[in-house]
């Protein structure tokens, strides 16, 4: 009874770090091999107070929990700014050295570890047996899982995914990629810490080969075989793998030494055959990526995509404007007052001159449009505005603030966001959440009032959906809010993501080529959703090759080449200016 | 003092030639095919073992086990990429980073235990075909693997350099590292270039593999720490393909870490590692554009 007490107890522990590795692997898409190098840290700290302060097992917890969740931060602030192989990199260095370090201190035991750590209760009850440790692993457990799950299915989660799926896209709207994937790298190394400390605890031991870089790949084997994504999955992954050593011991009869190398290999195999034959785990996440991977997409969209968008989707006119007044809250027409103030703005790559002293402004209820040849700057202008790119010199005012050198997230809080011209969707989230994203200050995306104000969190949350419906409802997409936007077709994907620009509630809206790529019948759809965004008082300015979307639009026109302004006016105007009409717009 | 500073010196550049090497085949195999290969693990491991095997078993001299032993990491490395990678990378899922790099942690973790089973009462196995003899010049010393080392190394380094600029197969690879789709217009198959890229990274990474089992011996974790500083130099020259130049970086990092030894204890100087890529990382300007490149997610919808 007591051994068979013994391994729910390691299910327990390895469930916790499993569980939390998959919240920073499965959800958020970031890539660490340091997971049981955060559980050393925790392991060593109770550990280390344990045997030389005798401080209660509790506080010891405590200072585990913190210590890894300090180190976690530390490791991540470098990596996380950068790609996802720059975070392996690091984590596979801070894996190395935390134990190299710990191996190599005389004050943590060497190689043997801190040992004999014994004796132990918490509140007067005895820690000795597995039975005792029992109710204590149980309860660290639930409360990881719980937060994972509150951290994971929520509105924190939806940008956890986005993060996964597109960072360029989640931070045009707004989030703060790198905070939220610090957080998270911080609270699952905390976690890690739990774990550790807990694995010393039953083995009453904090020993090197306990958190080394075969711990890491084991506690990734079960967030694989579990399935990225799903926090059950990896509970039901952990028990499997810890359970594949009194398989071996027991039933096969392998023993000794040997029993190690074979449970390793048995991890190993996991992970390839998984990878090669069920790459989504056991149970996979409705939403994961690699669910997606053996040809379902047309499956899981109850149907092929292009059918859909001739009847169903197309809105009608009259629906359509019957809706917007409701979406769209009406903006006071202010008679074109200045919104965006562009003046002098330059930006040099070595000899290329991408941005050559633009000037120009956006009025509140207008449309501008800023067209010229490939390869004139015209996208470069909308990185530069959203601070994708930092520009070397002049100034962007937005709302007579300087805007110069924000993040491309606090200008979307400040209310200018953009689209992209390849759409940027998250593809493996639905329609309807894609919307619901954008969506700014939800309470449900930070961690106090997620955990701290539920009821809140749950009601605006409630208010988001019924909102980010009516968005779709607007460009007409509402019947598909289901679907994942990857599996929608072009059109359809340009409509969502001019309804997730839409939801920010920007009043600044940078289009870039809204009408490209897609049948003349989307492009109608389109410009009269754009029409009527104008007409609610906000402010636009696209980017745009197609002169029939151009002169239906805009209102102004800037004309743009080698990184410079240089016509300015109405259509009829630039059309009327004999250079430009044979370079450019053709000699109609 | 001085004949300290010297005699580091030299242990750095005789590490840092190490380095170079591994930089060198890493980052042809990572930079040309974007595969996140942590098996590289086990096609060194493999070469070193082999080649211990070829040379005491089955007698061969030292040179022609050392051909042996990187030649079965060619064949290791060719055979992963084809039914593991290739497989994987065909599904063209928006996380093949992740779903290679799961696979090769996989296939490494096997590969090292297996060897660790097939090897189970010896361990270790020696290369004793070489007679390693020390070398005192003045105050330094040095041994005769050492001297090899260095000098098969670096005509190993020039002559990809070489094959790499000179020849049909260099330019089909740098072709294909620069743009697959481009250059599969132009002729080139991007999935041969491949397997030749596995094939050379994983030769060279074998011939460093069986000079270090020589100087020291073969065990089952000798692939972790090479692996880990041929991410390294890999990453810190910024997967550069002309070979000289990420050699370079290597014997930097190698004599900065030996140099350490003056100011730290020696266990502090696998930090010294560390507290470089850490520093590195942390001023590195945001956007790496190769990196972006290389790495950025093939979009799972395509317009």
């Amino acid at each position: 009874m007591e051994l068979a007490l013994s391994y729910v107890d390691q299910i327990l522990i390895f469930a916790i770090f499993a569980v939390s590795l998959n919240l920073l692997l499965g959800y958020t898409g970031q890539i660490s091999v340091a997971h049981a190098a955060f559980g050393a840290i925790g392991g060593y700290s109770i550990g280390y107070l344990l045997l030389n302060n005798h401080v209660p097992v509790l506080a010891g917890l405590g200072v585990a929990i913190v210590a890894a969740g300090l180190v976690g931060v530390i490791v991540g602030i470098p990596a996380l700014r950068l790609s996802a192989e720059w975070l392996i990199l690091l984590s596979l260095a801070a894996q190395t050295i935390i134990i190299a370090l710990v191996s190599t201190s005389s004050a943590f035991g060497g190689t043997y570890g801190l040992q004999n750590i014994v004796g132990l209760s918490v509140f007067g009850h005895s820690l000795t047996n597995p039975s005792d440790r029992l109710p204590l692993f149980l309860v660290c457990f639930l409360i990881v899982y719980a937060i994972c799950w509150r951290m994971g299915e929520s509105p924190y989660g939806r940008v956890l995914r986005g993060i996964r799926e597109d960072e360029r896209a989640c931070r045009s709207l707004g989030k703060n990629v790198f905070a939220y994937k610090l957080m998270v790298f911080g609270v699952t190394a905390a976690m890690a810490g739990v774990a550790g400390a807990l694995l010393a605890i039953d083995s009453s031991l904090a020993a090197p080969a306990l958190f080394g870089f075969d711990q890491s790949t084991t506690i990734i084997a079960m967030v694989i075989l579990g399935g990225m994504g799903s926090l059950p999955g990896s509970v039901i992954g952990a028990a499997l793998l810890v359970l594949l050593g009194p398989f071996f011991e027991r039933v096969l009869n392998i023993n000794g030494d040997v029993t190690f190398l074979w449970r390793l290999i048995a991890y190993g195999l996991v992970l390839v055959l998984v990878m090669l034959l069920r790459p989504q785990g056991l149970l996979p996440d409705p939403g994961a990526p690699l669910r997606w991977l053996r040809g379902r997409r047309a499956r899981a969209g109850g149907g092929s995509a292009e059918p859909v968008l001739a009847d169903t989707a197309l809105p009608s006119a009259t629906a359509a404007a019957a809706a917007a007044p409701a979406a769209l809250p009406a903006l006071e027409r202010n008679g074109g007052d200045i919104v965006l103030e562009v003046s002098d703005l330059s930006k040099h790559f070595g000899g290329i001159i991408a941005a050559d002293g633009l000037a120009f402004a956006l009025r509140r209820g207008e449309i501008a449009a800023l067209v010229g040849p490939n390869g004139a700057g015209k996208t470069t202008v909308f990185n530069l505005l959203t601070g994708a790119i930092r520009f070397d010199s002049g100034s962007v005012v937005l709302h007579g603030h300087e805007i110069g050198g924000m993040t491309p997230n606090q200008v979307a809080r400040r209310g200018m966001v953009r689209s992209f011209q390849d759409v940027r969707i998250f593809p493996f989230m639905s329609a309807l959440e894609n919307v619901m994203l954008a969506f700014q200050e939800q309470p449900g995306e930070h961690l106090a009032s997620l955990f701290g104000r539920p009821g809140v969190t749950a009601k605006v949350e409630r208010e988001v959906r019924e909102r980010a419906v009516e968005w779709l409802r607007f460009v007409g997409m509402d019947a598909l809010a289901a679907m994942p936007a990857g599996a929608l077709g072009f059109g359809q994907q340009k409509l969502v993501a001019l309804a997730r620009v839409l939801a920010t509630e920007a009043d600044v809206l940078l289009l870039d080529e809204p009408a490209s790529g897609i049948d003349q019948q989307w492009v109608d759809v389109m410009l009269g959703l754009i029409d009527r965004v104008r007409a609610a008082g906000r402010t636009v300015c696209i980017v745009e090759h197609n002169l029939h979307v151009v002169e239906r639009l805009a209102d102004h026109i800037y004309f743009m080449e080698l990184g410079r302004i240089t016509a300015r006016g109405s259509f009829d105007e630039l059309t009327a200016m004999p250079n430009l009409a044979k370079a450019y717009f053709g000699t109609a | 003092m001085l004949d300290n500073v010297l005699q580091l010196t030299v242990n750095g550049l005789i590490n840092g030639t190490s380095y170079a090497l591994l930089g060198v085949a890493f980052s042809l195999i990572l930079g040309v095919t974007g595969r996140f290969h942590v098996a590289f693990t086990f096609t060194y491991t493999i070469s070193a073992y082999l080649a211990a095997v070829a040379g005491e078993r089955a007698g061969l001299p030292f040179w022609a086990a050392l051909l042996v032993g990187a030649a079965v990491g060619a064949v290791f490395g060719v055979l992963m990429e084809r039914f593991i990678y290739r497989p994987l990378a065909a599904r063209g899922s928006a996380n093949t980073l992740l779903m290679i790099f799961v696979a090769s942690l996989g296939l490494s973790i096997i590969g090292r235990n297996v060897i660790g089973l097939i090897w189970l009462s010896t361990t270790s196995e020696q290369i004793n075909s070489f007679t390693n003899a020390g070398i005192n010049v003045g105050p330094l010393n040095f041994t005769t693997i050492d001297v090899v080392n260095v000098v098969v190394t670096w005509t190993l380094i020039i002559a990809t350099s070489v094959l790499l600029s000179n020849t049909k197969l260099g330019r089909s690879i740098r072709a294909v590292r620069v743009n697959p789709e481009m250059s599969l217009v132009v002729g080139i198959d991007p999935g041969r270039v491949f397997l030749a890229v596995f094939a050379i990274g994983s030769f060279l990474g074998g011939v460093g593999a069986v000079l270090t089992a020589t100087k020291t011996s073969a065990v089952p974790d000798m692939g972790f720490n090479p692996l880990f500083y041929a991410f390294v130099v890999a990453f810190l020259s910024g997967l550069d393909t002309r070979p000289v130049r990420v050699g370079l970086v290597g014997l930097g990092l190698g004599l900065v870490e030996s140099w350490s030894e003056i100011w730290l204890p020696t266990i502090w100087t696998s930090l010294v590692v560390f507290a470089i890529l850490f520093v590195y990382v942390a001023l590195r300007p945001v956007q790496f554009r190769l990196l972006f490149h290389r790495f950025a997610p093939r979009r799972a919808v395509k317009a």
